[in-house]
């Protein structure tokens, strides 16, 4: 691929880059700068004063509320990590290496269901889940006794719709990494007399490392911020830190508790951004490890 | 040559620090065609596109058509060219490609037609590729399709740039047969890159022999077969042998010695020099056609030497035989005319015999 | 060998078995929805008595639902312009150019795909409210439109950057060598090549947005969208008109999405094969 080097002087570079850089200046990496600022404010009658104080941040790691509702949420997002990858890595296996025929509409088909309309789709889980509902009905019908399943308004209700909502993400990742080996280099291990199975694990595995990752990371930074199903899928029977949020700006308008309580989010799923890349580049540089 | 239509002079190129270029000069003659043949990263490549106008050189003048071509951009030359890798657009059928260049020019759309499908003739294609998507086409229709857009404007030179580096042999036999005689029936000059000199010596009126940036030879096919400048040139013809020699210049000729060939001594005459003659690392380029296996039937002249076969090949219209001589460093190939008899066996110890009048003089 | 046959005829069956159970997984609430917006009864629990588009006429005749649809679909189209073109762009900064503080642009440009959509909605309103303050504005339709573009712009870009990243250079070289100058080059060879990327990125790109929850919830101010119409309806309970709106969605969404895919797919391959060598 011919690649063209561009001065900042160049028209056609500002023009395609200055106008998307300023709106997410404008309106992401500002408000983003204006969020750890207002963390140092306080309110007074549920107007916001400039104070520049420690106070929210005081009560932020001071309440131990806060901490069992923030370790809940990493703790969820942990285990919604496992599950979307134990069923997206088999299913992208099976997509990239498997099914030729059928690949290209299944692929639609998934990306039209993750298209379509979150708080619809949530709703939908609520007619299967709730206690006379679909799935209920569903196990009555193949001897199960009625009210088998009870998973609306708990936390498994809640999961059930995290990883409806996220598995998708790793999918794509890890099925863009698995398209990406070189067919060529599976069949060199068949050569050498490694079986399917050792062939999978020596060296199928370890070059889809990069979308196993990236998909790992990308499900756990948008479990933290899960709001739509701890509250309609959960009934907020066991709330995770989106709840809280949302109370600081509703319930208590304290903007700056608010501010804090994201930028705690934000920087968990940076921490964790961080010590995933920082683990993959290590493995990348590792001796006799092809980058 | 009376006018160029390509005047290249003192062609410099840089990418960065690195010098791609090192002050080429090449000129080439109204309807000739000249290869440019060196191995990768010699700078040929660069040079088409300097000649095509995708790239700026950092110095020298280039003039085609008597026109100095600084500034000018490719879309304004009066060159076309074929890629590598054909770039044939894939959402145009073959008809939009071909007529690509005349739409651009705002020919008429019935002139555009006729000269179309005259250029689908000229190329052997037939008449029903007109509505099908390159994708639809095996690559050697591909690559007439992308020759045809090429010459659909008429260019006065066209550029070739490997352009049939990705067929298979046999194709890439009677697409060459076929280029020649294109060459001949519209004279338009050609300029043909290739890392193939066999391609280039089968094609080609001149040959421009690149290496690290630099022009080492221009010459006939002949030449550079026969005339070398140098080791390089001769090494990179074909697998050949170099016999080191002392050589004192006597005359326009030289007389030379070899301390492989004690007591004898040979008279060069002024033909069979390379102009570039030095004193350094000189030696005679014995090519494997010129060697025979003496019994005993040497000539005055022949000069002889003492080796083991190491290896032979049945290539059908010669055998070649790798012999090992005490005191050099490759084994000496010696190419004999096939026959069902093999002349030696491997391990067997053989005598060669070359004349050394009939070689050539040169040096790295 | 049998038994080694017998192994791997498993695997393939487990392998596809899982995808198989995904796409019941992925369609399961939505053939819910779809089944449930054509019952008569106004509870939804199965078996479903007897049907009726009744809940169809029910939707139209809520004083809200036409509202939301017109914001929808405002918010929808104009920040799929403005995600598209902008992702556009971007997608050929990202991979065509090389240019001093670009991994700085790659950050800023991909790092709202990192970002929970609530937490990008909570950070914007904090933004939209400070400067509202300041500026004396409250938030509406543009700022959801704002917000969209934002989140929706990166999704955009990666689907150009698809196409951008299959795309052959050198018949750009080729269509100036045949005479092309720059705005031809462009329309003849770069625009239609590119085209279909840009086309699915833009389908992309009004589906995320019709269907956006978080960050229209956060910045909507008083206004409302279709999902957030949806959010308070069923906090109060639920209803079949829910039902009978996610399938009165569901039908264009999939024609846009096939079209998009059919179309996009078809240029990879042409692109790919058109060229022997490659």
């Amino acid at each position: 691929m011919k690649i063209e080097v561009k001065s900042w002087k160049d028209p056609v570079l500002l023009a395609a880059v200055a106008p998307l850089a300023v709106v997410m200046i404008a309106f992401f990496l500002v408000p983003l700068v204006m969020t750890a600022v207002l963390t140092f404010q306080t309110t007074q009658y549920y107007r916001l004063a400039w104070s520049w104080d420690l106070k929210i941040w005081t009560e932020v790691f001071s309440k131990p509320h806060y901490w069992t509702i923030m370790l809940r949420t990493v703790v969820m997002a942990l285990v919604c990590v496992a599950i979307c990858i134990a069923i997206a890595f088999p299913a992208a296996y099976a997509l990239a290496t498997r099914l030729k025929t059928f690949k290209t509409q299944i692929q639609i088909l998934i990306i039209f269901a993750f298209l379509t309309d979150a708080v619809l789709k949530t709703f939908g889980w609520i007619l299967i889940l709730d206690k006379n509902g679909v799935a209920n009905w569903l196990l009555m019908h193949v001897g199960f006794p009625p009210d088998a399943l009870n998973l609306l308004f708990t936390p498994a209700g809640t999961m059930i719709g995290m990883v409806y909502n996220l598995v998708a993400y790793p999918m794509f990742t890890i099925y863009l990494s698995l398209v990406r080996i070189d067919r060529d280099l599976v069949l060199a291990a068949y050569d050498a007399g490694a079986s399917r199975l050792r062939t999978f694990f020596e060296v199928t595995l370890p070059l889809s490392r990069p979308g196993l990752y990236s998909g790992a990371v990308l499900v756990f930074v948008l479990s933290l911020g899960a709001f739509l199903e701890p509250k309609v899928l959960g009934g907020g029977t066991a709330p995770l830190a989106s709840e809280l949020i949302r109370q600081s700006f509703e319930t208590r308008v304290n903007w700056p508790l608010g501010a804090a309580l994201t930028m705690v989010l934000i920087v968990t799923g940076a921490l964790m951004l961080g010590l995933s890349s920082a683990f993959a580049l290590r493995r990348r540089s590792a001796p006799g490890r092809p980058a | 040559m009376v006018s160029p239509i390509i005047d290249a002079a003192g062609i410099v190129k840089d990418y960065g620090s690195a010098r791609a270029l090192h002050g080429v000069s090449l000129q080439v003659g109204a309807g000739e065609f000249v290869a440019l043949v060196g191995p990768s990263g010699c700078g040929k490549t660069t040079l088409l596109k300097i000649l095509a106008g995708f790239e700026e050189p950092t110095d020298g003048r280039l003039e085609i058509e008597g026109k100095d071509m600084r500034g000018v951009p490719a879309a304004s030359r009066p060159t076309r060219m074929v890629f590598q890798k054909l770039a044939l657009f894939p959402h145009k059928t073959v008809a939009d490609n071909i007529g690509f260049p005349l739409k651009l020019q705002k020919v008429p759309v019935a002139e555009t037609n006729d000269r179309v499908r005259g250029m689908l003739d000229l190329m052997h294609l037939r008449p029903d590729y007109l509505q099908r998507y390159p994708a639809q086409l095996s690559g050697g229709e591909q690559q007439r399709v992308a020759l045809a857009r090429a010459l659909v404007s008429r260019p006065g030179v066209l550029l070739l740039d490997e352009p049939m580096s990705a067929l298979d042999a046999k194709l890439k036999k009677s697409l060459q047969a076929e280029l020649k005689k294109l060459h001949r029936e519209l004279g338009t000059s050609f300029v043909l890159v290739t890392h193939d000199l066999e391609e280039a010596m089968m094609l080609a009126d001149r040959i421009c022999v690149m290496h690290g940036g630099h022009v080492v030879q221009v010459g006939t096919p002949a030449d550079i077969y026969y005339r070398p400048a140098n080791m390089f040139v001769a090494g990179f013809i074909g697998e050949t042998n170099f016999l080191p020699v002392d050589a004192v210049r006597a005359g326009n000729g030289a007389q030379v010695t070899s301390p492989l060939v004690p007591g004898a001594g040979a008279e060069i005459a002024a033909e069979h020099i390379a102009p570039s003659l030095s004193e350094k690392g000189t030696a005679l380029l014995v090519r494997p056609e010129s060697i025979r296996i003496v019994r005993n039937d040497a000539t005055a002249a022949e000069w002889t030497l003492e080796g083991v076969v190491e290896e032979y090949f049945i290539k059908g219209s010669s055998t070649q035989y790798r012999i090992r001589v005490r005191g050099l460093e490759a084994a000496v190939i010696v190419d004999l005319a096939g026959s069902i008899v093999l002349p030696a066996r491997v391990g067997e110890t053989v005598r060669i015999g070359f004349d050394p009048t009939q070689a050539f003089l040169l040096s790295e | 060998m049998n038994a080694q046959r017998f192994r791997n005829a498993l695997v393939d069956t487990l392998l596809v078995g899982t995808v198989v159970l995904l796409l019941l997984f992925f369609y399961a609430p939505i053939a819910t929805l779809v089944a449930f917006s054509f019952t008569s009864s106004r509870v939804l629990t199965l078996p479903i008595e007897s049907f009726s588009l009744a809940w169809y006429g029910e939707l139209f005749s809520k004083p809200d639902f036409l509202p939301a649809v017109r914001n929808s679909a405002a918010v929808a189209a104009v920040s799929t312009l403005f995600a598209t073109v902008l992702g556009t762009a971007g997608a050929v900064a990202w991979i065509r150019y090389r240019f001093r503080m670009q991994a700085a642009f790659r950050a800023l440009t991909f790092a709202p795909l990192l970002f929970p959509q609530l937490l990008l909605g909570v950070v914007m309103l904090l933004w939209f409210s400070v400067l509202g303050s300041w500026l004396g504005f409250s938030n509406g339709l543009f700022t959801v439109i704002i917000g969209h573009v934002v989140y929706i712009t990166p999704f955009a870009l990666v689907v150009v950057a698809v196409q951008v990243y299959g795309f052959d250079e050198t018949l750009e070289d080729a269509a100036r060598d045949a005479g092309a100058n720059g705005w031809q080059v462009f329309r003849e060879v770069t625009f239609p090549l590119l085209w279909p990327g840009i086309f699915s990125a833009a389908i992309f790109a009004f589906l995320l947005s019709w269907g956006n929850f978080y960050i229209s919830y956060s910045l909507a101010g008083t206004a409302r969208t279709l999902p957030i119409f949806v959010y308070s309806g069923i906090a109060v309970g639920s209803s079949p008109i829910y039902p009978a709106l996610a399938t009165l969605n569901l039908v264009p969404a999939l024609l846009l999405v096939v079209t998009a895919e059919v179309f996009r797919r078809r240029a990879l391959k042409r692109q790919s094969s058109g060229n022997p060598a490659s």
